[in-house]
């Protein structure tokens, strides 16, 4: 089989989607279900990709891959749930005001480490010496089987989620999201239940960061900039914010749109390519939310279908 | 002693613009309880508006003043009427309302690169002198800009406390439908403060612009302070969005003198700041608003 008509700009193109998928998943349970409107993804994300970098490079491991970078990857993973933790403790008895400080705080707090410590971050400079936990041949094959461990790892993500909205933790979710002091009054722990979600979101974030280092294995500054965050929740408001599937069709509207079909297929001048796409890219993304949110709030597929969903999963 | 006097001057100098920024942020947020993300982008319009009639027309800086502020008071009254009035008439939450405001933030940040060009761009303005203020040397420039900056926001204190518009914004933030029996037309007032807020906003944004440069992000990289600005220091009103803007601007100076990096500055105030939040609890926020 000829594999040909993949270049390094589709890959890079599919693997984009693929994780910013992974994260406007992870954002549909915090904002879709739980109505916890985080807008420092960026944050989590980079404490994974970061700590992972730092860990992976920096510290001197009695063994090599793929051991190290399990390790590391765990280590990325952990640290980004502690941050949610914090973080979490800090925003869930607020409103959406003090949320919006609070993870824009977190994201800006992430971006001045990343800067300041560049003994370990490399700082503005960037740090280097990432690379696949194996070898396989040439760097397409590696970046290709990269492309399907990420595509398999959003898959669970997927899974997960759809197991949410059919399960009583699901009704939780949305019950806190939807209604916070009747649940409280019912009897759920809303406090935790919030707290308990957004630190497990927030490792996923963490994770897919680290993952994305593997793929770019230079880790900038640039990357801890607002886009992805806007990636994740365009996406997501555009597919449906409340629906399981809601991320996966927004992100293939949006950074497909412009990541795979654009980049690899229109035939717009090459100079376009360097600032007038990704500037146009941002302001689409942005006109996208205002739209969606103008003419149709719950996004391309609608509301949660909750009474067929429990009279299909109830036989009644 | 003279660390304190440091302090003092550079973050009165420097950060002035902040508070001029604040009163702005804080005025929107009082009447419509909406915390609106695009207010960076009128920050960074009044930077760009500043620019290009200075280096379009020639006009000295403070001429552009007028242009800048007005065209950043007219792009905020047009993002209300085109897209928060709409947005109120079909009753989006409060949470669509500040993605709907991140949405347009992005848009104007990006769109504005189709009209102004790409490169970070420069008042073409004389050198600065340098005067000695208690031992401190401050370009004529910044001085100049604190006494705006200390005009334009006392003006803005007293209209809306003292003058019968400002009696009207008030009511209208504080009950509207009473405001209405009272005989005052919502739309008309709600159309003045964003004006009142945009031209703050776009003033702060060409002393920031004139200040360094003029790109992009300019509006974007203050908007966190602003917020905490206006979360923390709204609960004593607008003098407390002042005080508490002064404040700020002293402690960035102060830290960043004492650990000769900015960031780290920056770091210790932000997760001060929500130190706070954490501590004042919803209380905090929610008495932001009225």
């Amino acid at each position: 089989m000829t594999l040909d008509w993949l270049d390094a700009f589709l890959i890079s193109g599919l693997f984009e989607v693929v994780v910013v998928i992974g994260l406007g998943l992870l954002l549909h349970l915090q904002l879709g279900l739980t109505r916890i409107a985080n807008f420092g993804v960026v944050g989590f994300w980079g404490v994974g990709m970061y700590t992972f970098g730092v860990a992976y490079v920096q510290v001197d491991w009695p063994f090599g891959d793929p051991w190290q970078y399990l390790v590391c990857v765990a280590i990325a993973t952990v640290v980004a749930g502690v941050s949610g933790i914090v973080v979490g403790w800090l925003i869930a008895d607020l409103d959406t005001d003090g949320v919006l400080l609070g993870t824009l705080g977190f994201a800006a707090i992430v971006a001045i480490v990343a800067t300041t410590e560049q003994d370990l971050t490399g700082g503005a400079l960037g740090l280097g010496g990432l690379r696949f936990p194996y070898d396989v041949g040439t760097v397409k094959a590696n970046e290709l089987l990269w492309l399907a461990i990420v595509t398999v790892v959003v898959a669970i993500i997927l899974f997960f989620v759809w197991r949410v909205h059919r399960s009583p933790y699901g009704r939780l979710l949305i019950a806190v999201g939807g209604n916070e002091p009747l649940a409280r009054s019912l009897g759920k722990p809303s406090y935790r239940t919030k707290l308990w979600l957004f630190a497990v979101t927030s490792a996923g974030m963490g994770l897919l960061g680290a993952m994305y280092g593997v793929m770019v294995r230079f880790l900038e500054l640039s990357n801890l900039g607002v886009e992805i965050t806007l990636a994740a929740m365009v996406g997501l408001v555009l597919g449906g914010t409340v629906r399981v599937w809601g991320a996966v069709v927004g992100v293939i509207l949006t950074v497909g749109l412009f990541d795979i079909l654009i980049q690899s297929y229109l035939p717009l001048p090459r100079e376009w390519y360097t600032q007038a796409i990704p500037v146009l890219r941002e302001a689409v993304f942005g006109a996208a939310l205002i739209v969606v949110l103008l003419f149709r709030p719950l996004g391309v597929l609608g509301d949660m279908r909750r009474d067929r969903l429990m009279r299909k999963l109830h036989g009644k | 002693m003279d660390f304190l006097i440091q302090a003092v001057v550079i973050g009165l100098t420097e950060h002035a613009p902040l508070v001029l920024a604040a009163i702005g942020f804080a005025l929107l947020y009082r009447l419509t309880g909406l915390i609106n993300v695009a207010y960076s982008e009128t920050i960074t319009l009044g930077a760009y508006f500043g620019m290009w009639a200075n280096t379009t027309f020639g006009l000295d800086f403070y001429t552009v003043l007028l242009p800048a502020g007005l065209m950043a008071g007219v792009v905020s009254v047009a993002t209300y009427l085109l897209i928060f009035r709409p947005a109120k008439r079909r009753n989006v939450g409060v949470l669509e309302m500040i993605i709907i405001s991140f949405g347009l933030s992005i848009l104007l940040r990006h769109g504005l690169q189709f009209v102004f060009g790409y490169p970070v761009r420069f008042f073409d303005v004389p050198p600065p002198n340098t005067i000695d203020v208690l031992g401190v040397g401050v370009s004529s420039f910044r001085l100049l800009a604190l006494g705006s900056v200390a005009v334009v926001a006392i003006g803005i204190y007293l209209f809306i406390q003292r003058s019968r518009y400002g009696l009207q914004i008030r009511a209208l933030a504080s009950d509207e439908e009473l405001a209405q029996v009272s005989g005052i037309r919502p739309l008309a007032i709600t159309v003045l403060i964003w004006f009142i807020a945009g031209v703050a906003g776009g003033l702060a944004g060409a002393f920031y612009g004139v200040g360094s440069s003029v790109a992009p992000l300019l509006g974007w990289r203050q908007f966190l302070y602003i917020l905490l600005v206006v979360l923390v220091g709204g609960i004593w009103g607008l003098r407390g969005v002042m005080l508490v803007g002064i404040a700020t601007g002293i402690a960035l100076a102060g830290m960043s003198l004492q650990f000769d990096q900015v960031l780290y500055a920056q770091l210790v105030l932000i997760v001060g700041f929500l130190v706070v939040l954490k501590l004042r609890g919803r209380r905090l926020t929610e008495g932001a608003k009225v």
